[in-house]
């Protein structure tokens, strides 16, 4: 999942906060959450900057990036369900209505939805005289389901929707399973329950597209591959220029919105259309958004200090920076950490010795130098070591405890590691050291950027004591992903990956990483947990089973409410004690540093990063910084 | 004369084809991973990996799938940069309108950056030349060693960080949105950068100078024209410096057509928006359409700025002939 990489990307260099971190628990920065200064907030520029543009040109079917999805949140497109911009415990991770007029309606066998849309919303410029309804909400997933315009998006999440793969497919002219009863009210029929719909339809390819004559995707017609620089928005802004979009001539003719210049600025202004009074998400405080791409990242960050700029969205805040904003009470407030949502791990391939063995995989786990490779990363910031596989967050904390692989101090535990090793069949006389030939130079994929290539060198150090050498390949990332992704590859070790939830609900853990939905190319299931005999034979494998949990996922996924949390945090407890796929290693964090003009600062939970339109710029409405 | 011009571009077509075949090689064809998968990205499916293997020619053999790419670097309407094959897939625009978007940009930190060089170089070249072993020789000299020795990544950051960040007298680095290139000059946002590109080269070119001019002041005709009886300045103005200046602009040539095919570095540590930021952020998404236009127009800018600085030699050196 292209969201998931990139976002570790942001994440992954935090190597570079070392020794800003030490062994104090203590991070120094501010987590509290953040209650709104009283006084009017709105005004003002709010200036940003990124080390890199968002992904796909800011094309919302195919966009799968957290950066390029929170300015669809906070900002350019209302989707039928959202999130409040918020962090989990202010309710950042609720799916609430939004185009909604309130939550769906869903029947007793679970498999018809009917959601009903809030009236007499419009677009933004020149469709500000359109009305949102069901139908765009049809075009956008026809959209989605189009083969040509989905590349590297997210239809799999859809395929429950009745006729969808049909009509991607081509072989229906409609969705059958969506149906606009009237322009108000949207219902949509699946072929299997899905407790977690309404998180399905906070993503942005959901979005509404307004029609145009004749085009089958709306004013998305014609724009294959660049919707996203002719977006008619529906939030609190829109690109700068939009009223100047002019859908009446040839898709190759128009010009795109001046607002947002690949590689080099993105440039928001206010929604004409838009009014407080429909939207109880968004805040929309400032009165333009701008953002500055490119750019050296200390550099970056000095500009946030003297601020030039209000937040670098997708930096790594330098190590100097980072210690002088933990230690200096008066700078304090103006370092924002909040847990990202996300895991870092390595993943044995089980249908290859020495993994296709339990005990060597739970070997690995007790052995393994968790704290060692966080300090890589740069220490305490980081995140929190990980004793289990599903974030806490979608597993309603219930596993927060949960590590049945715990060590002192997450260093490994070499004696334990032994005596599991012995009871492996790769440890012929017992004694705790593999002594078959699989054990020696395993192939090992990992990433080429900092710190992989470190912690696969410390690996090679604390797995030596049990007989365990690895052959390492350094990939660039995207390479290491499509290696690991291909069972046809035969990775034996996946040593670089880490994932990213896409919405607040076990399902975006437990499906794709761990059954066999993510045995594809392109998809995520690195352990084949869940092949049948017919694709490790195709494969080119020797191994005839691998252990499943197909079943159990399967029920998690139909469940709702409290049970379907319940189920999400039992599979991970099976999986960790029963099917030992992973060693998790480390649920990371997001870390901000604002700059002295701004104020009101919230961490969006859905997103993983700041919410734009929450932060408000110090000077207007009379604000100090805080 | 004319036969030299179409022999040189003869071999700039062949230097092109060359360079371009090359860059086809080492960014479609070695890297790890199928081009396909790589072009389409992560979460897809065979199907759309095998339409991009087919929009992209990378079903076809080999030298189908170069000429396919070598096309497109044809200087010719309706084949230039064609976007069916130039079209990025990392920004998802036109290779074509990306790098005539940023052009602007490389080439105002080129030339002003050659400007200041010049400025700075060959008078301290000269006067180090002309005083030679005098205080203001080893002052000149010490600065050419200074100059050499400092990185371009080093000296720009210790630019910005004391003379923006602590002083405030640069302003910061990017270009303010919405800015066209003349205000950014005008607001002094090339100031730091032009002094960063051309600080190494004004060094380099004054240790070049002195040497050239040294040289030059020990030759016969130096002489004959002293013992004409001419002054001093004009001996060394008129007859020294022509001689010693020849080399300079070979160098000055190959080296604006070198940055015209971008600052790689210096682009990317003041955010200036131009090919050399192109170039590194293509390279690091493996975006090879935009890699292909980017070097193989680096490689033209030096192999032309080559051709004009041969040309130009003929009228600054009348030994020079062409045949």
């Amino acid at each position: 999942m292209n969201r998931t990489w990139r976002v570790i990307a942001l994440v992954a260099v935090l190597g570079l906060v070392g020794a800003a971190c030490g062994g104090d628990e203590d991070t120094g920065a501010d987590t509290t959450t953040s209650a709104a200064p009283s006084g009017d907030l709105s005004g003002g520029t709010l200036k940003l900057a990124q080390t890199a543009d968002v992904d796909v040109a800011f094309d919302p079917t195919r966009s799968y990036y957290s950066v390029t999805w929170q300015y669809y949140r906070c900002c350019l497109l209302r989707t039928m369900m959202s999130f409040n911009g918020k962090p989990t415990e202010e309710g950042g991770a609720e799916a609430r209505p939004d185009l909604a007029a309130a939550e769906p309606e869903v029947s007793a066998d679970g498999l018809t939805w009917t959601f009903s849309i809030k009236p007499g919303i419009n677009y933004a410029p020149p469709f500000d005289d359109v009305a949102i309804t069901a139908n765009d909400f049809i075009t956008a997933l026809k959209r989605t389901a189009n083969p040509k315009t989905n590349v590297g998006g997210y239809s799999f999440y859809y395929s429950v929707i009745e006729g969808f793969d049909d009509y991607g497919d081509g072989k229906a002219d409609e969705i059958s399973g969506l149906t606009a009863v009237d322009d108000q009210t949207l219902e949509v029929t699946l072929t299997a329950p899905a407790g977690d719909l309404p998180y399905r339809f906070t993503m942005p390819a959901t979005a509404p597209i307004p029609p145009l004559d004749g085009g089958e995707f709306g004013v998305a017609t014609g724009h294959d591959k660049d919707y996203g620089r002719f977006l008619v928005a529906s939030g609190p802004y829109m690109f700068k220029g939009s009223e100047a979009l002019d859908f009446s001539v040839p898709a190759k003719d128009q010009e795109p919105v001046a607002g947002y210049v690949p590689g080099r600025s993105i440039e928001l202004v206010r929604n004409p259309s838009w009014s407080a009074d429909t939207d109880e998400l968004r805040l929309a405080y400032p009165d333009e958004i701008t953002t500055e791409i490119g750019g050296d990242n200390d550099d970056l960050y000095n500009k946030v200090e003297q601020g030039a700029i209000d937040l670098v969205v997708d930096g790594v805040v330098p190590p100097e920076k980072l210690r002088a904003y933990q230690t200096d009470p008066d700078l304090q407030n103006r370092l924002k950490v909040y847990p990202a949502d996300g895991v870092y791990y390595v993943s044995f391939n089980l249908a290859m010795p020495p993994f296709d063995d339990v005990h060597v995989r739970k070997a690995f786990n007790w052995i393994f130098d968790k704290e060692g490779f966080r300090q890589l990363r740069g220490g305490e910031t980081t995140g929190e070591l990980a004793g289990h596989n599903i974030i806490n967050a979608v597993t309603g904390n219930i596993n927060a405890e949960y590590d049945p692989y715990a060590t002192p101090n997450g260093a490994g535990d070499v004696e334990k590691a032994k005596e599991e090793m012995a009871q492996s069949k790769y440890d012929n006389d017992g004694d705790g050291v593999c002594d078959d030939p699989a054990c020696e130079g395993i192939l090992t994929m990992t990433d080429r950027e900092d710190p992989y290539p470190k912690q696969a060198a410390l690996m090679q150090q604390f797995l030596e004591p049990i007989g365990i050498s690895l052959d390492v390949k350094e990939l660039e990332r995207t390479v290491m992903y499509n290696k690991c992704n291909d069972m046809n590859e035969q990775v034996a070790f996946c040593a670089g990956p880490g994932w990213f939830k896409d919405y607040a609900d076990g399902y975006t853990f437990g499906n794709p990483l761990f059954t066999s939905d993510g045995l594809w190319e392109s998809c995520c299931n690195y352990s084949g947990l869940g092949a049948s005999a017919d694709q490790l034979s195709e494969w080119g494998y020797d191994a005839t089973e691998v252990p499943s949990v197909d079943d159990k996922a399967d029920e998690c996924t139909a469940a709702t409410g409290d049970e379907r949390v319940q189920c999400w945090a039992e599979l991970d407890q099976q999986l960790m004690e029963e099917v030992v796929p992973w060693v998790p290693y480390l649920f990371f964090n997001q870390v901000d540093l604002l700059s002295p003009n701004l104020t009101n600062y919230s961490f969006d939970q859905s997103a993983g990063i700041a919410a734009f339109d929450q932060l408000a710029l110090v000077g207007e409405g009379n604000l100090t910084s805080g | 004369m004319g036969r030299y011009l179409i022999r040189r571009t003869l071999f700039l077509v062949l230097v092109l084809f060359i360079v371009s075949l090359l860059t086809f090689l080492i960014f479609v064809k070695l890297p790890a991973g199928d081009p396909a998968r790589r072009a389409v990205g992560r979460s897809t499916t065979p199907e759309q990996i095998e339409a991009a293997r087919q929009a992209f020619g990378l079903d076809k053999p080999i030298y189908v799938q170069y000429a396919r790419f070598a096309k497109g670097l044809i200087p010719w309407p309706g084949l230039f940069l064609t976007e069916d094959v130039y079209y990025s897939y990392g920004n998802f625009v036109a290779v074509k309108e990306e790098i005539y978007r940023r052009l602007p940009v490389t080439i105002t930190l080129a030339v002003g950056a050659a400007v200041i060089w010049l400025a700075m170089g060959v008078p301290i070249g000269i006067i180090s030349a002309v005083r030679k072993g005098s205080v203001w020789d080893r002052a000149g000299m010490v600065f050419a060693l200074i100059g050499v020795s400092m990185p371009v990544f080093w000296l720009g950051q210790l630019l910005l960080y004391f003379f923006w960040f602590k002083l405030g007298w640069a302003p910061s680095s990017g270009l303010e949105i919405g800015d066209t290139i003349w205000q950014s000059i005008a607001k002094g946002k090339f100031i730091l950068p032009w002094i960063t590109l051309a600080f190494t080269s004004a060094a380099f070119y004054a240790r070049m100078v002195r040497g050239n001019l040294i040289e030059t002041m020990n030759e016969d005709y130096i002489r004959t024209a002293r013992a004409k009886g001419l002054a001093e300045k004009r001996v060394i103005y008129k007859h020294g410096l022509r001689g010693a200046l020849t080399p300079v602009v070979t160098m000055l040539g190959l080296d604006i057509g070198l940055l015209l095919g971008g600052a790689f570095i210096t682009e990317t540590l003041f955010g200036l928006p131009g090919i050399g930021q192109l170039a590194v952020t293509s390279i690091g998404t493996n975006d090879f359409p935009m890699v292909m236009g980017v070097t193989v127009l680096g490689a033209f800018f030096i192999a032309v700025a080559n051709l004009v600085v041969d040309v130009v030699y003929a009228f600054l050196d009348p030994r020079v002939r062409y045949t």
